[in-house]
């Protein structure tokens, strides 16, 4: 009696197990003909309050749902309309005039510029709502509404940038209501945007879906439904497309990126990255009064030291090695070769190649003699080139590059010895007390470079009470400082993309920091489920970045084949052998508990014998 | 509190054999009184720890948690007054002990809200998969560790302690994304049986159709969970039962001519489960803290991926928060397994 009613328990768990795809065969019916697209994220969301959120998913939702004032044209990354159908500015560049697009929010009313106005008061004007985007509006003096289609923006010194605004504009109607903006979720749904898609669900650290505004501007997008589908762990993520559970995922690392090769129904898209990987170098810094922190080896003050080190790294080797490949050797600096209006290149003299034997030359010329041991010191006799190379505890991939960098400096008479760090401490040494001698760094640029430029300026460099303001550097350079300072002024785009060329050519020459590769974009989707999407910037070999570029593009064009039956949640494998397969592992977990059920009955039974 | 407890008559003369003829429960009373005592002591000392340990982590909050965000100085100092940093360390401190006291666990710096209230939202799907995890996971190591010791040298003995050992050295993050990877995703002929992510489908039925959705998310991290978890009760209760078989009382019973079974049910199993009795509790501690690799494997969202994405950040107040919640989980489930074990044990109560 007893194993049978184990058994009958056992069945019973693997039939209530094995339900749910029955349950989604039943449902399917009424989801026959949807065009949904899921897209994997390895982040989840923070915030759905505009106003708070700083995760990139959330700026991506951002991107996807409202429209922006302006939005990068997909094909140059150039500025092109959003909400705002065209714009001028004033002869001294500091008003901004811009003519609102008549549109419809997505709860029927009328998009003005009275909502771009009050978006922009309100991060002005309240703290709590300057926690996602309030360096956008730091140089703004007023912005106003001088009737529903116009918006007046005064800027307090000229802003060259200010087409790259990163805000998403909010309905007025809807947001005035709201009390504390500190603590505002803004999850009722759906939600009133009036972008590509309208947010309808999200479960935090789970998914948010989206579906489409057939109000959009640019047209309703081809496909429904949008699901963006959180995953903690990329190797989990991979396998959840590989099985069909989402159909796109990006931002990937190399080893991830290479999981997906082999598979017929997988396009492993590798396309160039926003992204530029540098040395940081502690070149004698100083605080934001000019006086020195930090112990910094003395010889990298010294710009010879600095280049020789340029010319012992071999950058393609690094990228063949530590990147698999995926990357692109730098020779230019911050701003990666994506962004061809104003990526510059060095040519000529400028250029930098790897020549071990110019970087000793370099270095006995300098004064810094080889001792009997191979280690040069400096040029007064007391000091050793022996330096620290600061990198993240948990990266196995900066773990390479350091081996490779000891490796060519142990050539040229430098010692480096490898210091792991967590990103905390990391932070700390690199960002605000610089203890430190050589690091690694990098940072992903917009369309618009002005913000990764801006990390290298004098303002950006420590309090003197040893607070970091956000520098890349530690670097302070009147040269750069003036370079800065006009391209803000330049509206000519042309002029403008020129100065922003000679500041990188000034990195480059000057090296506090040294650009070693460009990290390729890695994503990988299903073409049997996204059947067609256009990249960004999808220009000349359109071939651009799918998900996670700094435009929503991609997402409005995408089409995808209508589900007809069968597995829109499960997808992928065959639902016989899902059921026999839930049956068999539900056997198997639970089927113990009910052996030990009837092991209990049949030892009672005995006993009573 | 106690007062009525004590003056009740004392029905309970009969505890056994413990040569104390004081009522047992009161005696169990002063105990727990004692023990409680103790763990609240704890349980500010944590507080305190907390405070000052999160303070020793090496780096600035602001300057860590802002390090990819381009801020400017006054936005840093906005966000250092938002964060409380802004005031002396000792002002901090007694801010801190206050809200806590309060149970107000601080804002987070990611999500813009309430500590506990994140807490309390993953509290339930981590209590769902580490409980059923954890039962299983008893029921099955108890059980087999005790066919293990009874048949002590046999092949079911080298077999499931072969296992176990193996089970408990492997990593539970690898073990995890094996399973998740032969049948989450499919290997070969495997097809794809499990979902690869979360507790439930993005299009999840509602009502019983959501249980069964929810149960099918469970069985691939419930699995990692068990099969971690359980070698463990399996080997504490395999070499507990394997001392009491070798005691003189068994081989009295067994003397007796009483029938195997009765010797190991009512005799040997009884004793030997007390060591178990800790495990379990400490366990349960735990699992307030969730299973942090099994829910970043399965991006379970539970406890331990709330601690995991705070590491991540550095979300310096989620931390802060969650590893105090485990601390006081864990003193909790301490001093409830020291009090449970003075009123199964004899031998505790007259020490």
């Amino acid at each position: 009696m007893g194993k049978w009613l184990a058994r009958l328990t056992a069945l019973g768990v693997a039939l209530v197990l094995a339900a749910p795809v029955t349950a989604a065969q039943a449902a399917d019916p009424a989801t026959t003909g949807k065009k949904t697209v899921r897209i994997g994220s390895i982040q989840s969301v923070d915030s759905m309050n505009p106003f708070l959120a700083v995760r990139l998913i959330a700026g991506q939702l951002q991107r996807w749902t409202y429209m922006f004032l302006t939005a990068p044209d997909p094909k140059t990354l150039q500025p092109g309309p959003d909400l705002a159908e065209s714009w001028e500015s004033s002869e001294d560049g500091l008003t901004w005039t811009f003519k609102i697009r008549q549109a419809k929010w997505s709860d029927g009313q009328p998009v003005t510029a009275h909502d771009a106005a009050w978006t922009f008061n309100k991060i002005m004007t309240d703290d709590a709502a300057k926690t996602g985007n309030g360096p956008a509006v730091e140089n703004f003096e007023s912005v106003t509404a001088t009737d529903d289609r116009t918006l007046v923006i005064k800027t307090k010194a000229p802003q060259a940038s200010m087409l790259s605004n990163p805000i998403p504009i909010v309905p007025k109607h809807v947001w005035e209501k709201v009390g504390d903006m500190a603590t505002f979720e803004n999850e009722t749904y759906p939600a009133v945007t009036n972008g590509a898609y309208i947010p309808i669900e999200h479960k935090k650290d789970n998914y948010v879906k989206l579906k489409a505004n057939p109000d959009y501007w640019q047209g309703k997008p081809k496909i429904d439904e949008l699901q963006v589908i959180f995953y903690e762990n990329p190797e989990a993520a991979i396998a959840g497309l590989k099985k069909g559970d989402i159909d796109l995922i990006g931002r990937l690392a190399a080893p991830q990126f290479e999981a997906g090769a082999g598979d017929p129904n997988i396009v492993q898209w590798n396309t160039p990255g926003r992204r530029a990987a540098y040395l940081q170098i502690n070149h004698g810094v100083t605080t934001s009064d000019d006086k020195p922190i930090g112990d910094g080896h003395p010889a990298l003050k010294d710009l010879k030291v600095r280049q020789a080190i340029h010319h012992a790294i071999d950058k393609q080797a690094l990228v063949d090695q530590v990147q698999n490949g995926l990357a692109v050797p730098a020779n230019g600096s911050i701003v990666p070769p994506m962004y061809t209006d104003f990526f510059w290149e060095a040519t000529g003299e400028d250029k930098i190649s790897f020549d071990l034997a110019k970087a000793n030359q370099i270095l006995d010329e300098a004064g810094y003699k080889k001792g009997d041991d191979g280690v040069r010191t400096m040029p007064d006799g007391k000091r050793k080139l022996e330096m620290r190379f600061s990198i993240h505890t948990d990266t196995p991939h900066e773990d390479k590059l350091a081996q490779f960098l000891t490796g060519w400096f142990k050539e040229i008479g430098i010692t480096l010895t490898t210091r792991k760090l967590d990103s905390n401490k990391f932070a700390e040494e690199t960002g605000s007390t610089a203890l430190f001698d050589i690091a690694i760094s990098g940072w992903s640029v917009n369309p618009d470079p002005e913000e990764v430029l801006a990390t290298h300026l004098c303002s950006r460099r420590p309090t003197p009470s040893g607070e970091g303001g956000g520098t890349e550097s530690f670097y302070c350079d009147k040269q750069y400082e003036d370079l800065y300072q006009a391209q803000l002024k330049e509206l000519d785009p042309t002029k403008r993309a020129d100065l922003i060329k000679q500041m990188q050519q000034r990195l480059y020459t000057d090296a506090p920091v040294i650009a070693i590769y460009y990290p390729n974009n890695l994503e990988l989707y299903r073409k049997d489920r996204i059947t067609s999407i256009t990249p960004i910037p999808s220009g000349k070999q359109g071939e651009g970045i799918l998900y996670g570029g700094a435009s929503g593009y991609p997402m409005i064009t995408l089409d995808a084949p209508a589900v007809a039956t069968g597995g829109s949640a499960q997808g992928g494998g065959s639902n016989t052998g899902m059921i026999i397969g839930i049956v068999a592992a539900a056997v198997v977990v639970l089927g113990a508990g009910g052996f030990l059920l009837s092991r209990r009955r049949k030892t009672t039974s005995d006993e009573r014998e | 509190m106690a007062t009525p407890l004590e003056t009740e008559p004392a029905a309970v003369q009969t505890a056994a054999g413990s040569g104390d003829d004081r009522p047992a429960y009161r005696g169990t009373l002063r105990y727990a009184v004692t023990k409680l005592g103790g763990a609240l002591l704890s349980i500010g000392m944590v507080i305190v720890a907390t405070f000052f340990l999160f303070r020793l982590i090496p780096g600035d909050p602001v300057i860590a948690y802002t390090r990819d965000v381009p801020l400017s100085p006054d936005q840093i100092d906005l966000l250092r007054k938002q964060m409380g940093l802004d005031k002396p360390l000792m002002q901090q401190f007694a801010d801190f002990v206050l809200r806590t006291l309060q149970f107000d666990l601080g804002t987070s710096y990611e999500y813009k809200r309430p500590v506990a209230d994140l807490i309390g939202e993953r509290f339930g799907p981590t209590l769902l998969l580490a409980g059923v995890g954890l039962v299983i996971a008893v029921s099955l190591g108890l059980w087999q560790g005790t066919r293990a010791a009874w048949h002590h040298g046999g092949r079911l003995d080298r077999f499931s302690t072969g296992v176990s050992l193996v089970l408990w050295s492997v990593p539970t993050f690898w073990l995890g994304l094996l399973l998740l990877m032969v049948l989450g995703a499919g290997i070969g002929p495997i097809p794809g049986l499990f979902p690869t992510r979360g507790m439930e489908s993005v299009d999840a039925p509602d009502g019983f159709g959501y249980v069964l959705d929810v149960a099918h998310h469970m069985v691939l991290p419930c699995l990692t969970l068990v099969a971690v978890v359980y070698a463990q009760y399996l080997l504490v209760m395999r070499s507990s039962l394997l001392d009491e078989i070798g005691q003189d009382y068994v081989t009295t019973a067994r003397a007796k001519g009483l029938r195997d079974d009765m010797v190991r049910r009512r005799h040997a199993i009884p004793n030997a489960l007390l060591p178990t009795v800790t495990l379990v509790f400490i366990h349960i501690g735990f699992v307030v803290g969730g299973a942090v690799s099994v829910e970043t494997v399965y991006s379970w969202p539970g406890l331990g991926l709330l601690f995991y994405e705070a590491i991540k950040g550095p979300d310096f107040a989620v931390m802060q928060g969650t590893f105090m919640v485990v601390c006081v989980a864990v003193i909790i489930m301490n001093t409830l397994a020291d009090v449970a074990y003075h009123v199964l044990d004899p031998r505790v109560r007259s020490a």
